[in-house]
């Protein structure tokens, strides 16, 4: 029934006529760059928000999803949260605070559902529900420097003059970095000298407080995955925490500290049965805090600072500042790496179920809106601006809707063609830089290029340790020779008199022969040489101790001869000094050092 | 077949009037109707519907489903089309039977007037219906509510005007009271009348 039967008759009813070929069939294929209904502009709408400030929800359960945005205003102070119900704006209530993130979740299970919104704003959570606010949540108040608290309550007691007041929180503030100051104390540093007794006065008997800030939020489901389960919110403060509060006490059922100030969240999971939140830093690297443990480990070292997260399958997709679109694996190893033409302003998430396809859009500082399946680029758009916030969804009752907040405040919704074909790459599209994926390397290899990646990685410190070494080796090197001149334990003499000095042992013991050859190596004859023997009398005795070389004639090779007697029977030996000095000078001109050969005759005897 | 629902009434009703309006005998005129979904098709056909066989209550059709009535001794056949998104690629299938096509809006979805354009430029190249010429019932439906644009808004915004091979009609309904109706069947009637 579902497929038309061609039946002649009615064919013949309906005979063609001459008009019909107005309309050519040519006309049904899609334009690729013409995948997008424009449904709705408005160039005034005056919205200055981001990204993460935008959800879309259906927060009255009437099957129309809502806009909503937490919008910074283009005017100082004009904070609005907005709601628009298709083109008309539901509702436009004041926002306190500059609004960091917003999110929206189900707080309880509560007929009809509804769901709540969350706008992060200063150290607040405001919480809303059916439109009107519902629950406020403050961020716990950080530890405040004791000093500053001192020199505040000295000022408040007029003990301290205002100026002088200025100038030694100044020097705090230049000194003492464990705690940074309150943004009272900050703000009254930024004060004009006239300014300053109004803002003193005006701040004075308030408690001092020093309050971190939200840096991003989010949502996790808590008990089980369903769309309309209850979630946790995640926020993230600049105090380098992460938090996970209760969609019902609102109160912290984890708190993970990071290295480093988060920036932007992707959460995966249920929160009681196992859960990921990816975490981007300030550092430029994507932490892991994962279900059940309390540190945060580091997953991706972007080497830039990441715009957007996306997780697709199980691969991680992140936009840098430096231009570029990369895939890591959910361990963080890099997939590969796509370079854009221009720096991305924006990034989002795809997903159409009906057809199966998952991607992320990009807006690009040029203009563009880039739509990437994989590395894949699917689809071209060009604005006449760039778009600084961006939701695809659901809106209204259309799935597949592009909302875009563009750098002059303009709103456009944009809505996919169903006939859009997204399967295929844009012709001319050349995939840049792309790294391989995994390869099967051998064993050898494999070990080669991770020791080559540890020796680029670790360049600096390979190459100082190298070098202390070397210089250590240098060091001792030039110790011992010093140590050899000083003691005259070379061979050969470097004073003016060049003398060679060699000596030998000979015999078996216990009696033995000292031979010792002197040379002069110069060419002038030398006086006044005394050689001496040095030994332990305990063991060897000697029949003479010292030989007076009266004349030393160069280049003549004189053998003196002296007999030693092992007195010990122990079989003990110690090395004999022979020493040549000359005349009157207290340094010897050579020492050698004769190694004594073990007794034997004693022995055998 | 999902969706399928057959319901035979004697009873003189809206479609009665219309098959005597036609003055045909033993014949079968199809009618289909599409629009986006929400827009109130099948609460529309839920008021043509003769009083027996009324629901109480519309829920949003899965697939289509196909009423049938015999008034008279013709049989109508009614298609009506679920305006879902994934349901859309259906409509085609159904284009070439139709002796007319009725194409519900919801005066007040100004968000996707431009989706229901565009649904309706696919249909109107589609090679069933751009090779004969199908008289095409608009019906800004939806007219009771606030914020409903008016006939000739939708008409400007649908570009209504650029259709020139058939003949089309606009008029403003309320499909929960059937206030407007009628004009809009009385003048199908009249096409019908003529074609076949
Ligand atoms: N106020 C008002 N409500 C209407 C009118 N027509 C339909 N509705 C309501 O609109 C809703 C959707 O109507 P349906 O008839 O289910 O719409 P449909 O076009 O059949 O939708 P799908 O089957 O999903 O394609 C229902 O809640 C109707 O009560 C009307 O003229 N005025
Ligand atoms: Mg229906």
């Amino acid at each position: 029934m579902a497929t038309p039967v061609v039946s002649t008759d009615l064919q013949d009813s309906f005979t063609a006529t001459s008009e019909q070929v107005e309309n050519s069939p040519s006309k049904n294929i899609t334009d690729a760059s013409d995948f997008w209904i424009n449904a709705y502009q408005d160039p005034v709408a005056g919205i200055k928000t981001s990204s993460s400030c935008m959800a879309l929800e259906d927060l009255n359960g009437d099957g129309e999803n809502k806009l909503i945005i937490a919008d910074v205003g283009t005017t100082p102070f004009d904070m609005r949260l907005k709601v628009y119900k298709g083109t008309s704006l539901l509702a436009n209530m004041q926002l306190i605070n500059l609004p960091s993130g917003l999110c929206t979740f189900f707080v309880d299970t509560n007929e009809p559902m509804t769901p709540a919104i969350a706008v992060a704003s200063g150290p607040y959570v405001y919480v809303y529900k059916n439109l009107r606010p519902y629950f406020k949540f403050t961020l716990p108040s950080l530890d405040i420097n004791p000093t500053e608290a001192q020199y505040w309550k000295q000022a408040k007691e007029e003990k301290l003059e205002l100026l002088s007041f200025r100038e030694m929180l100044e020097e705090l503030q230049a000194t003492d970095t464990e705690i940074p100051l309150t943004s009272r104390s900050l703000k009254l540093l930024q004060c004009l000298p006239e300014e300053l007794e109004v803002f003193f006065n005006m701040y004075k008997h308030s408690p001092l407080k020093r309050q971190t800030v939200i840096t991003c939020i989010d949502t996790i489901k808590k008990t089980h995955n369903e769309e309309k389960a209850i979630s946790c919110i995640v926020i993230g403060s600049e105090h380098r925490e992460i938090f996970i509060l209760d969609p019902e006490a609102f109160t912290a059922l984890a708190r993970v500290y990071l290295p480093s100030v988060p920036v932007l969240l992707y959460t995966t999971g249920v929160y009681e049965v196992d859960y990921k939140v990816y975490v981007s830093c300030r550092d430029g690297n994507i932490y892991l805090v994962k279900g059940g443990s309390k540190i945060a480990k580091i997953c991706i070292q972007t080497g830039s600072h990441a715009v957007g997260i996306e997780k697709q399958g199980k691969n991680i997709l992140v936009g840098a500042m430096d231009d570029s679109l990369s895939c890591y694996t959910s361990r963080g190893k890099k997939l590969w790496t796509i370079q854009l033409p221009s720096s991305i302003t924006t990034m989002e998430a795809i997903e159409i179920k009906s057809k199966g396809i998952k991607g992320v859009i990009l807006g690009l500082k040029s203009g563009e809106i880039r739509l990437y399946r994989d590395k894949l680029l699917v689809n071209k758009l060009m604005l006449p601006e760039f778009a600084i916030g961006m939701k695809f969804g659901r809106f209204g009752r259309e799935d597949s809707t592009l909302v875009l907040i563009t750098g002059s405040g303009k709103l456009s919704i944009k809505m996919l063609k169903r006939t859009a074909n997204l399967e295929t790459r844009i012709v001319g599209d050349t995939l840049k830089s792309i790294t391989p994926g995994k390869l099967n390397l051998p064993k050898k290899t494999k070990l080669y290029t991770e020791q080559a990646i540890r020796e680029r990685e670790n360049s600096i410190p390979i190459f100082q340790t190298f070098h202390r070494d070397l210089e250590l080796i240098k060091l001792y090197i030039t110790r011992e020779y010093a140590k050899a001149i000083g003691s005259r334990l070379a061979p050969i003499s470097v004073t003016t008199e060049n003398i060679k000095l060699s000596a030998q042992v000979q015999g078996l013991g216990p009696g033995f022969k000292l031979s010792v050859s002197v040379q002069n190596a110069s060419n002038i004859a030398v006086t006044g040489l005394l050689i001496t023997f040095i030994y332990n009398p305990t063991i060897y005795g000697m029949t003479i101790n010292a030989i007076p070389i009266p004349f030393l004639v160069p280049s003549i090779n004189y053998t003196y001869e002296a007999t030693v007697e092992c007195l010990s029977d122990t079989g003990v030996t110690e090395a004999i000094r022979v020493v040549i000095t000359k005349d009157s000078v207290s340094i010897p001109l050579l020492t050698a050092l004769i190694t004594m050969p073990v007794s034997l005759g004693m022995l055998i005897v | 077949m999902a969706g399928l629902e057959r319901s035979r009434s004697t009873r003189p009703g809206l479609l009665n009037r219309l098959a005597t309006f036609l003055g045909i005998k033993k014949k079968e005129a199809q009618i289909l109707f599409v629009g986006l979904d929400n827009s109130g098709k099948s609460t529309l056909i839920n008021f043509l519907k003769p009083d027996s066989y009324k629901r109480q209550e519309v829920v949003p059709t899965i697939g289509y489903s196909v009423e049938q009535f015999t008034a008279g001794r013709i049989s109508f056949t009614v298609f009506d089309m679920s305006g879902q998104g994934k349901s859309r690629p259906l409509w085609e299938h159904y284009y070439r039977d139709a002796h007319a096509v009725v194409f519900v809006l919801d005066s007040t979805d100004r968000l996707r007037m431009e989706v229901a354009r565009e649904e309706l430029n696919n249909l109107l190249l589609h090679a069933d219906v751009s090779t004969r010429k199908v008289p095409i019932l608009f019906l800004a439906n939806k007219m009771d509510c606030k914020d409903a644009l008016g006939p000739i808004q939708v008409s400007v915004d649908m570009c209504l005007h650029e259709i020139n091979l058939h003949s089309w009609h606009i008029c403003a309904t309320n499909a929960v009271t059937g206030e407007g109706v009628e004009e809009g069947i009385l003048w199908l009637t009249e096409q019908i009348k003529h074609r076949l």
